[in-house]
C-alpha cells in the first residue's frame, strides 16, 4: 500500500516537472510547427544562467524568475532570429530539425566547456520535509507541484481567456486562414517562443532543485522524457501534454519502484516508442499533413 | 619522419577507413533513400559488441574482471563477419518500429529516442556487456599468430581496413548505380510516385536500412578490434550527428562527397584540435570540438546545404551532364534565392 502511495505521490511530482516542459514544447510546436530539438539545451542553459547570474541565490522564487526570464530570452532568440532566418531561406521540416540539432550541440557543449570537470550543487534553502501517509516529500517537491499547477492554470487562462491565446490556437489549427483573418503570425509566434522558453527555464530550475545538482547534459536527458509526454498527449495539444505528463510520470516512478531505479527514464522513453507502435493512426492525423513553415 | 609520426599517421589512416565505411553506409540510408536515421550510431555499436563478444574468451577466463554474455573466442575473420551481420539484423526491429508514414522530423526523433534507449539499456543491464564500464581486452585479429611490432601490426590492420573499404565502396557504388539505387532515390524524391509504379516504399526502405546497417556494423567491428575496448560512452547519440555533419559537408548522395566529408569532419576537425597546445582542463578541447562541429553544420546548412560535392543530376537516356539541368532539390529544403 505504501509502495502504491509512493508511486502515486512521486509520480505526481515527476508529472508536475514534466508537464511544465511538455506544455512549453507542445505549445511552441503547435504554433510554429518547428520540431525544436534544442529544447533540452535551453533547459540546461537556463539552469546555468540562473546559477551564474544570482550566484545561486537560495531564494527559490528569485531563482525561478531568473531561470524563466533567461529561458524565454534564449528561446526567443533561437526561434525568431536563427530558426526564422533558416525558414526564410527555404529550409523544410528535416532541414530545420538539423538546424535545431546543430544549435543544441553548440549550446550543450559550450556549457560543458564552461562547466569543466565539475558537477554543480543546486540545493534549496529549507530542506524541510512533509509526511503524507508515510511518504516523505520535501518542500522543494511540494513547491514544484504547486508551481506546476499554477503554470498550467496560467497557460489555460492565456489560451482560453485572451485574444492572444485565441490567435495562438487559431495559428496552430490553420496558419494561412488565421493570417487571412488579419492576425499577425509573427507576433503570435514570438509569444509562443517566449512562453515556451519561460516554461523551459522554470522547468530547468525546478529540475536542478529536485536533482540537487546539474551538469551540461541535465536538460538534454530530461528533454526526451518531456518529448515522450508531449507525443503521448498528441503533440501540439497543451491539454494532451498535461495528461501525457501524468501518465509518463507515474509510469516511470512505477518502473523505478518495481523494476530498478535505472529503468526510470528507459520506461518513459519506451512509452514514446509504444505510442508509435500501437497508435500510429492516433498521431498520424497530426503528422501526415505537412503544414507550411513560415517566418 | 620519425617512427612515432609514422605510427600516428597509420593509425589515423585506419580511423579514416573505418569512418569511410560508416559514412558510406549512412549515405545509402540518408543520402540515397532519405531515411533520417538518428539511431545510426547504434548500428555501429551493435557491430562493435558483436565483434567483441565473438572474439573474447568466456567472461570467467578473465577471473571476473568483466561480465558479459557470450565470449565465443572465435578466430579472425568470424568476429568481423558477426559484426556486419549484427548491424544488418538490428535494422529489422528498428525498421519495423521506425518505417512508418510519419513526418520526416518526427521519425528522426523516434530514432533518436531508440538510440537513447539502447544506451540506457547497455548501462542498466550490467551483465549483458559489462554496463557503463564497457568491454576491454578485446583480442585483435591475428595478433597472436603474426607477432608483429606495433607499427608492423598497424600496417597489417591498415591493409585489412583498406580491404573492407574496397568492399564497402563496391557495394555502395553498385547500389548507387543499379536500378535499386534509382528506386531508392525515387523513394526520397516522391514516395507516392514509387507506390503508384507498384513498388513498396516501405520494403525498399527496409532493404536499404539493412544494407546500410551491415556497413555500419562492419565499421563498428573494425573499430572495436582496433581500439580493443568498447563501452556505452563510445557511442553516445551525438556521434550520429558527427556522421550526418560529415555527409552534409561532403555532399550527401555522392560517394566522393561522403569520402571528402569523412576526411574533413571526423579526421580533420577532431584530430587537428589534438595538436593545439594544451590549454584549460582535460576535456575542454573535446567539448570545443563539438561546438565547432555544430557551427560547421549550421554554416553548411546556410551556405551550401548540398555539400562541397553535390549529388549529380541524373538524366535518363544519356550520360549524366552537370550542365544539363539545375541541381536536384535538397531533402534539407527548397533553397530559394533571395527573400520571399
Amino acid at each position: 500500500m505504501t509502495l502504491l502511495l509512493t508511486i502515486v505521490i512521486f509520480g505526481v511530482y515527476s508529472a508536475a516537472l514534466l508537464a511544465i516542459g511538455a506544455v512549453g514544447f507542445t505549445l511552441q510546436f503547435g504554433v510554429t510547427n518547428v520540431l525544436n530539438l534544442a529544447f533540452g539545451s535551453v533547459i540546461t542553459a537556463s539552469i546555468f544562467a540562473e546559477y551564474g547570474l544570482t550566484r545561486h541565490s537560495t531564494n527559490i522564487w528569485l531563482a525561478m524568475a531568473v531561470g524563466a526570464a533567461s529561458g524565454a530570452l534564449l528561446s526567443l532568440f533561437l526561434g525568431q532570429v536563427v530558426i526564422a532566418a533558416f525558414i526564410r531561406r527555404g529550409a523544410t521540416g528535416f532541414g530545420i530539425a538539423m538546424v535545431t540539432i546543430a544549435l543544441s550541440l553548440m549550446i550543450q557543449f559550450s556549457l560543458e566547456a564552461i562547466q569543466g570537470p565539475y558537477i554543480f550543487a543546486f540545493a534549496a534553502s529549507s530542506p524541510s520535509t512533509m509526511d503524507i501517509g508515510g511518504v516523505i516529500l520535501s518542500t522543494g517537491q511540494l513547491t514544484t507541484i504547486i508551481v506546476a499547477v499554477a503554470a498550467m492554470a496560467g497557460v489555460h487562462l492565456l489560451l482560453r481567456a485572451t485574444r492572444l491565446g485565441l490567435a495562438m490556437r487559431a495559428t496552430a489549427a490553420d496558419t494561412s486562414l488565421t493570417r487571412g483573418c488579419g492576425v499577425s503570425p509573427a507576433r503570435t509566434r514570438a509569444v509562443a517562443w517566449l512562453v515556451s522558453g519561460a516554461l523551459c527555464g522554470l522547468c530547468g530550475v525546478l529540475l536542478g532543485l529536485g536533482e540537487g545538482s546539474f551538469s551540461a547534459t541535465t536538460g538534454s536527458d530530461f528533454f526526451i522524457t518531456v518529448a515522450a509526454a508531449a507525443v503521448l498527449g498528441g503533440i501540439g495539444k497543451p491539454y494532451g501534454a498535461m495528461l501525457g505528463a501524468l501518465i509518463v510520470g507515474i509510469t516511470s516512478q512505477a518502473a523505478a519502484a518495481v523494476i530498478s531505479p535505472s529503468y526510470k527514464t528507459i520506461a518513459a522513453w519506451a512509452i514514446l516508442i509504444l505510442v508509435l507502435l500501437l497508435r500510429p493512426q492516433g498521431i498520424l492525423a497530426e503528422f501526415a499533413s505537412e503544414r507550411e513553415l513560415v517566418a | 619522419m620519425s617512427a612515432g609520426q609514422v605510427y600516428y599517421l597509420s593509425g589515423l589512416a585506419i580511423l579514416l577507413g573505418i569512418n569511410l565505411i560508416a559514412i558510406w553506409g549512412l549515405n545509402l540510408q540518408f543520402g540515397l533513400a532519405g531515411i533520417n536515421n538518428f539511431a545510426y550510431i547504434v548500428f555501429q555499436a551493435a557491430g562493435g559488441y558483436a565483434a567483441a563478444l565473438f572474439a573474447l574468451k568466456p567472461a570467467r577466463a578473465y577471473g571476473g574482471f568483466e561480465t558479459y554474455v557470450g565470449g565465443f573466442s572465435l578466430p579472425f575473420p568470424l568476429p568481423l563477419i558477426a559484426a556486419a551481420v549484427a548491424g544488418g539484423l538490428l535494422a529489422v526491429p528498428v525498421g519495423l518500429i521506425a518505417i512508418r508514414r510519419l513526418r520526416a522530423d518526427y521519425q528522426a526523433m523516434a530514432l533518436l529516442v531508440l538510440s537513447l534507449i539502447a544506451t540506457g539499456l547497455a548501462n542498466a543491464q550490467t551483465g549483458l556487456v559489462n554496463g557503463p564500464t564497457g568491454l576491454a581486452l578485446i583480442p585483435q585479429p591475428l595478433a597472436g599468430t603474426l607477432k608483429l611490432s606495433p607499427l608492423g601490426y598497424n600496417w597489417f590492420f591498415l591493409g585489412l581496413t583498406a580491404l573492407c573499404c574496397a568492399g564497402a565502396w563496391w557495394v555502395a557504388r553498385g547500389i548507387s548505380r543499379s536500378p535499386f539505387g534509382r528506386l531508392l532515390r525515387a523513394v526520397r524524391e516522391s514516395e507516392s510516385a514509387v507506390a503508384a509504379l507498384g513498388r513498396s516504399p516501405d520494403r525498399l526502405r527496409m532493404l536499404v536500412l539493412i544494407t546500410g546497417g551491415t556497413l555500419a556494423g562492419l565499421s563498428g567491428g573494425l573499430l572495436v578490434e582496433y581500439v580493443t575496448a568498447w563501452g556505452p560512452s563510445s557511442w553516445l547519440y551525438p556521434e550520429t550527428f558527427l556522421f550526418f555533419t560529415a555527409l552534409i559537408v561532403g555532399g550527401r548522395g555522392n560517394l566522393a562527397g561522403a569520402a571528402l566529408g569523412a576526411f574533413l569532419v571526423p579526421i580533420l576537425i577532431v584530430e587537428a584540435s589534438r595538436h593545439l597546445p594544451a590549454f584549460g582542463y582535460p576535456g575542454l578541447i573535446d567539448s570545443l570540438d563539438w561546438v565547432a562541429i555544430g557551427a560547421v553544420l549550421l554554416v553548411f546548412l546556410w551556405f551550401r546545404p548540398n555539400g562541397l560535392l553535390p549529388e549529380r543530376k541524373r538524366v535518363l537516356g544519356g550520360p549524366p551532364g552537370p550542365a544539363a539541368s539545375p541541381a536536384p532539390p535538397s531533402p534539407l529544403g527548397r533553397w530559394r534565392t533571395g527573400a520571399r
